[in-house]
């Protein structure tokens, strides 16, 4: 029976690539997005390892390790006292105590911009000549404030070379700075732009309170890491913890797989959606080989084969499909990781060098492929098993349809409770399991219409068939009753599309939902007539007070935040964003709803929250928060529960408490709202605060329409790879079609013969089976634009908050989808199509 | 009888088609000359084997000749191109096979005027009323195929090939799959169409009954004619048939003048 299986491929080649193509696309997304998150992970622990190679560190103690990789402050803004660095040196056994100072800094590069890739941080890093991490590989160490160090991608990517001299944006001024040296950290640095100063200058600008983020400390000789802690745990003051480096790697290495996580999830969704596209392919193809070999299998069974034998003949030929698909599909992941990395490459972000293909992802990939496949073909593998020997060698081999009404009946409980999980979560929008209903409804909603689309096919194709019908006769009929004859058939192959089309009709949804929402409350929410923005995130501090000192500024706002402890009287304190904004921003630049309380005169002793933040930590108008930073804890009452959309961060105080908690170098300022003085134009005040801000390079000012723009352009991005992902889906959507047509095009070949015998042109022939392909795509991407749409249009009830305020429906490109789903069919027809026009007549009639 | 009606409707000469090559050449047909009457019912007999399905083949521009010529209805087919072909298939003849008939997803009647749909030519409702009462499905014609009985179904087939007015209809084993009440239905069918409408029509048999019911019986043996019989009866087909295997090891052209008209 095997070699009937293997030959049975050999003999319907075509129609088994087809499903190894769909196999192999869909193992290509799951081997892609293991390989993926091996290699990022690969890349960030390499970066942990080169940013943290001490043996030992010292650090402020904490409940939530920060991260060492981006070289932040402690969130507290509490630090290590630096005086301890000469008290460790001294310790026996201390090769190297090493302080950890590092800040926020703008490099301008050779061709005059600011250095930087899209999301890796740029910092300054103090150097330390006896630093056995650094490893000085051309020039020499910056020495004296005015020299500075690059790390060799970072000289790389700012095309400068050792002995330029640039620009740099540092603690808050810009000053001129000569490369003297390029030093390396011992590993890539994922495209983070690393700068290394001189002592004096991390001294004065990096740590000014005297304090260091941590203390590295490197073992001499003999000296095991235990012993160390032992030995400089009794220095260390309260508030402060030592810990082993490889603990301290664990923990940041634990740290970034779990932000890396989401990204993983994300991906393996998509990956199971390919999946799960690429069965309905594989299943469709083996229900349509096996109908059309009912004769050949039937002849087994009355030669002796057992319905076992049949049935594991069938599913040998699944199983080769998938093993050759999921082999396919391995090599094109890692295509799809190269490619992304040279993506990844150009924009600054160094992964490593090989691509990891370890046995875990290759067994994976293989095993899912491969069941996958196995159980898709299992169902007509068993009919095909089941069938009376007799029935299947008659002539015309009618296979009675089953009937729909339990798939009917299915579909129609499992969209019930999609739906009654929808209302679940719309009637209790605040609620913490909202999210989980309508996740959950969404999608028993997208399972159950898939369920039940066999049952609409027929009326809806009948519809959407009617003008074809009507105008192109007797083509259009003809083809309308090719996609009707099996609706099950066309279900499942329009259902590739249909998931496809669900996710891209409810990403558009969200997009354009999201655009509007931000752009009203844009609108709405700020009076200001220019906002200053930096690439950075962080405008440097000089050019704030450059800004609020122009006299064409009315009022210039700047948004200041910090992270700082917050907690209700002695708990553990939470690390939390506090905004400090001067008096008058509040009602003035920035406009807030107050749900309780009063916001007038926010003064000292005094914060304001978000309501969403006092929700979800039980705040309320008359509580006390304690709020600690470097400048010792304040117990704040809290005077007002607001809501707001403009302001990203829970709690809200005056800059001058801010300033208590926290000295203004240590604050970021990443927006000035800036409204003009009387008699000044809005482009006048643009022009001059332009021209304030020019040195600082990364920062820039736009007027309220190019913010809004610039905030849609943001959602643009993501949207971007949003529909790359599902132009994938799509991809695997039109081979479905493909496969579905080309088979069903074999399988009606005496049909086809017949047809042209009474005189159907090949032309005409051609343009049925376009037609054909078009009803299934348009039906598939009707059914899924109106999931997608009404699953998205849920969202504005549940996510007010989070700013998706007016749903608004982009019919433009709910269009342009409907006109993209013709083209599929016509390209998916193509091939079938010309196909079917080529078969000779007389072959045709007498084929078997 | 008038000259229009001497002139054949469908005639081949020198008719040659060989599969395959060198030693394992099989030569289908080997130099046919034949004429099929206007308005009259030619039955083509022949052993398996014997080229009587290549040659319908052939007239109805199905499949390629090697050499020789072929006309139908004043055309001359061979030489034709694919569209020519279509054309000419689509308004000039009518077809019957043995079996897979109808296009399934249609009605019976859309079946029916599918050639005329295709053409894009206006149903003549009353030569349709007339084809279809005399087929005898008038309560049938919303069925789809699958709702009807194989003899129904080559009915179908049979109105199918004569709405259209075709110069002439091919048979092939027209009623191949059926009993013999079914055929007798068809066949009887087939006839009255010569007789009443003035139909021409060519079928391929090698039941002599259904011969039986043809103005004229045409033999074919190993690609050749090898005789005819005019007003044939089962029993004459038969007879002949049978002096037809002899004929196959002796000369064929002695026995043509035996059974020969």
């Amino acid at each position: 029976m095997g070699r009937v299986a293997l030959r049975g491929i050999r003999a319907h080649l075509v129609r088994f690539l087809l499903s190894v193509l769909a196999v192999a696309l869909g193992v290509a997304f799951v081997a892609g997005t293991f390989a993926l998150r091996t290699m990022l992970s690969g890349t960030f622990d390499g970066i942990v390892d080169a940013a943290a190679p001490g043996d030992v560190y010292v650090r402020v103690q904490q409940a939530e390790g920060s991260s060492v990789v981006t070289g932040t402050a402690n969130a507290t803004g509490e630090s290590v006292p630096r005086d301890l660095v000469e008290e460790i040196a001294a310790v026996d056994g201390v090769a190297h105590a090493v302080p950890g100072v590092s800040g926020p800094i703008v490099l301008v590069g050779a061709d005059g911009t600011a250095v930087q890739s899209t999301q890796a941080p740029s910092f300054a890093l103090m150097y330390v000549p006896d630093d056995p991490s650094l490893d000085v590989v051309e020039g020499r160490g910056p020495q004296r404030p005015g020299e500075v160090a690059l790390e060799s991608a970072t000289l790389e990517s700012s095309g400068l070379a050792v002995g330029d001299t640039t620009d740099a944006v540092l603690g808050g001024e810009v000053t001129q700075v000569e490369v003297v040296g390029r030093v390396d950290l011992g590993g890539p640095m994922a495209g983070a732009t690393i700068v290394l100063v001189d002592a004096q200058t991390g001294q004065d600008v990096l740590a000014p309170e005297g304090g260091v983020n941590d203390i590295a400390v490197y073992a001499a000789d003999g000296t095991s890491v235990a012993q160390l802690v032992d030995r400089i745990s009794p220095l260390a003051p309260d508030g402060l913890e030592v810990v082993a480096g490889d603990a301290l790697r664990a923990e940041n290495k634990t740290e970034i797989a779990s932000q890396l996580g989401f990204i993983t999830t994300f991906l393996l969704v998509f990956a199971a959606i390919a999946l799960f596209v690429g069965a309905f392919i594989i299943s469709n193809t083996f229900a349509m080989s096996v109908r059309q070999r009912m004769r050949e299998l039937a002849l087994l069974r009355a030669v002796g084969a057992s319905p076992v034998q049949v049935f594991s003949s069938v599913l040998v030929q699944a199983a080769v499909v998938g093993l050759l698909g999921s082999a396919l599909g391995i090599a094109g992941g890692v295509g799809l990781v190269s490619a992304l990395r040279v993506g990844l490459g150009t924009v600054g972000m160094d992964l490593v060098g090989t691509i990891p293909l370890d046995v875990t992802t290759v067994v994976v990939s293989l095993v899912v492929g491969t069941v996958v496949s196995v159980l898709a073909a299992a169902l007509p593998a068993r009919r095909a098993a089941l069938v009376p020997p007799v029935e299947a060698m008659r002539d015309d081999v009618a296979t009675p349809e089953k009937s729909l009404r339990w798939r009917a009946l299915g579909g129609l409980v499992v969209t019930g409770a999609g739906v009654a999980s929808l209302v679940v979560a719309l009637l209790r929008p605040e609620a913490d399991s909202a999210e989980l209903w309508l996740g959950s409804g969404a999608a028993a909603v997208l399972v159950g219409v898939l369920m039940l689309s066999p049952v609409v096919a027929r009326s809806a194709v009948g519809v959407l068939a009617w003008p074809f019908v009507r105008l192109l006769r007797p083509v259009g009929r003809l083809a309308r009753g090719n996609v009707v004859r099996n609706p099950r058939r066309t279900a499942n192959t329009a259902g590739a599309l249909m998931i496809g089309m669900a996710l891209v009709g409810a990403v558009s949804v969200i997009a354009v939902t999201a655009q509007q929402s931000v752009a009203g409350v844009v609108e709405a929410q700020t009076n200001a007539d220019v906002v200053v923005r930096s690439a950075t995130q962080v405008i440097p501090a000089g050019a704030v007070d450059d800004v609020v000192a122009l006299p064409e500024a009315g009022r210039a706002d700047p948004i200041a935040f910090a992270p700082l402890g917050v907690a209700v009287g002695d708990a553990t304190p939470e690390v939390q964003y506090v905004i400090g904004l001067d008096s008058g921003t509040l009602g003035g630049s920035v406009e807030v709803d107050v749900v309780d309380g009063s916001l007038d005169g926010l003064g000292a002793g005094e914060v304001a929250v978000l309501e969403s933040a006092a929700e979800e930590h039980g705040w309320g108008v008359g509580d006390t928060l304690r709020v600690s930073g470097t400048g010792g804890p304040q117990d704040l009452a809290v005077t007002a529960v607001f809501t707001t959309n403009i302001l990203g961060s829970p709690l809200v105080v005056d800059r001058g408490v801010l300033d208590g908690l926290l000295p203004r170098e240590q604050q970021m300022v990443d927006t000035i709202l800036v409204s003009a003085a009387a008699g000044v134009s809005t482009a006048q005040l643009q022009d001059a605060v332009a021209e304030t801000v020019a040195p600082y390079i990364v920062v820039s000012v736009l007027t309220r329409e190019e913010f809004v723009s610039s905030l849609a352009d943001q959602v643009n991005q993501v949207l971007v790879i949003l529909y790359a992902l599902l132009g994938l889906s799509v991809v695997i959507a039109v081979l479905g079609i493909v496969n579905t047509l080309a088979l069903s095009v074999i399988e009606r070949t005496r049909e086809i013969g017949l047809l042209r015998a009474v005189g159907l042109g090949r032309l005409q022939l051609a343009g049925t089976v376009t037609i054909e392909s078009v009803l299934t795509a348009v039906f598939g991407t009707v059914l899924g634009l109106v999931v997608g749409v009404a699953l998205a249009s849920t969202l504005p009830t549940l996510f007010a908050d989070e700013g998706l305020s007016t749903l608004v429906i982009p019919w433009g490109s709910l269009a342009g989808m409907l006109v993209l789903a013709v083209v599929v069919g016509v390209l998916a027809a193509v091939w079938p199509g010309s196909r079917a026009a080529r078969m000779k007549v007389l072959d045709a009639v007498a084929y078997e | 009888m008038t000259n229009e009606q001497r002139t054949p409707i469908a005639s081949a000469r020198g008719l040659v088609k060989t599969y395959g090559k060198g030693d394992t050449a099989v030569h289908a047909l080997a130099g046919v000359d034949v004429d099929f009457g206007r308005g009259q019912m030619t039955a083509i007999m022949g052993p398996s084997g014997s080229g009587k399905s290549t040659l319908m083949h052939c007239m109805a521009g199905l499949d390629r000749t090697d050499a020789g010529t072929v006309v139908v209805d004043g055309l001359e087919v061979s030489g034709m191109n694919e569209r020519k072909l279509t054309k000419l298939r689509r308004d000039r003849l009518g077809f019957i096979f043995q079996a897979f008939n109808l296009v399934p997803t249609l009605t019976a009647l859309e079946n029916i005027t599918l050639p005329l749909d295709i053409a894009r030519r206006p149903v003549d409702k009353a030569h349709l009323a007339e084809v279809v009462e005399a087929v005898g499905l008038a309560d049938r014609l919303s069925h789809k195929p699958s709702e009807l009985s194989g003899g129904q179904q080559q009915r179908v087939a049979c109105a199918r090939a004569l709405v259209s007015r075709p110069a002439v209809v091919f048979a092939d084993e027209p009623t191949g799959n059926l009993d013999s009440t079914s055929s007798a239905e068809v066949l009887g069918f087939l006839r009255r169409s010569v007789d009443e409408l003035g139909q021409s029509v060519v079928m391929v048999t090698h039941d002599p009954t259904a011969a039986s019911y043809a103005h004229r019986v045409l033999f074919l043996a190993d690609g050749r004619v090898v005789g005819e019989l005019a007003d044939p009866t089962p029993e004459s087909v038969l007879a002949a048939l049978a002096a037809l295997r002899p004929a196959r090891q002796g000369g064929s052209a002695l026995l043509a003048q035996t059974v020969g008209v």
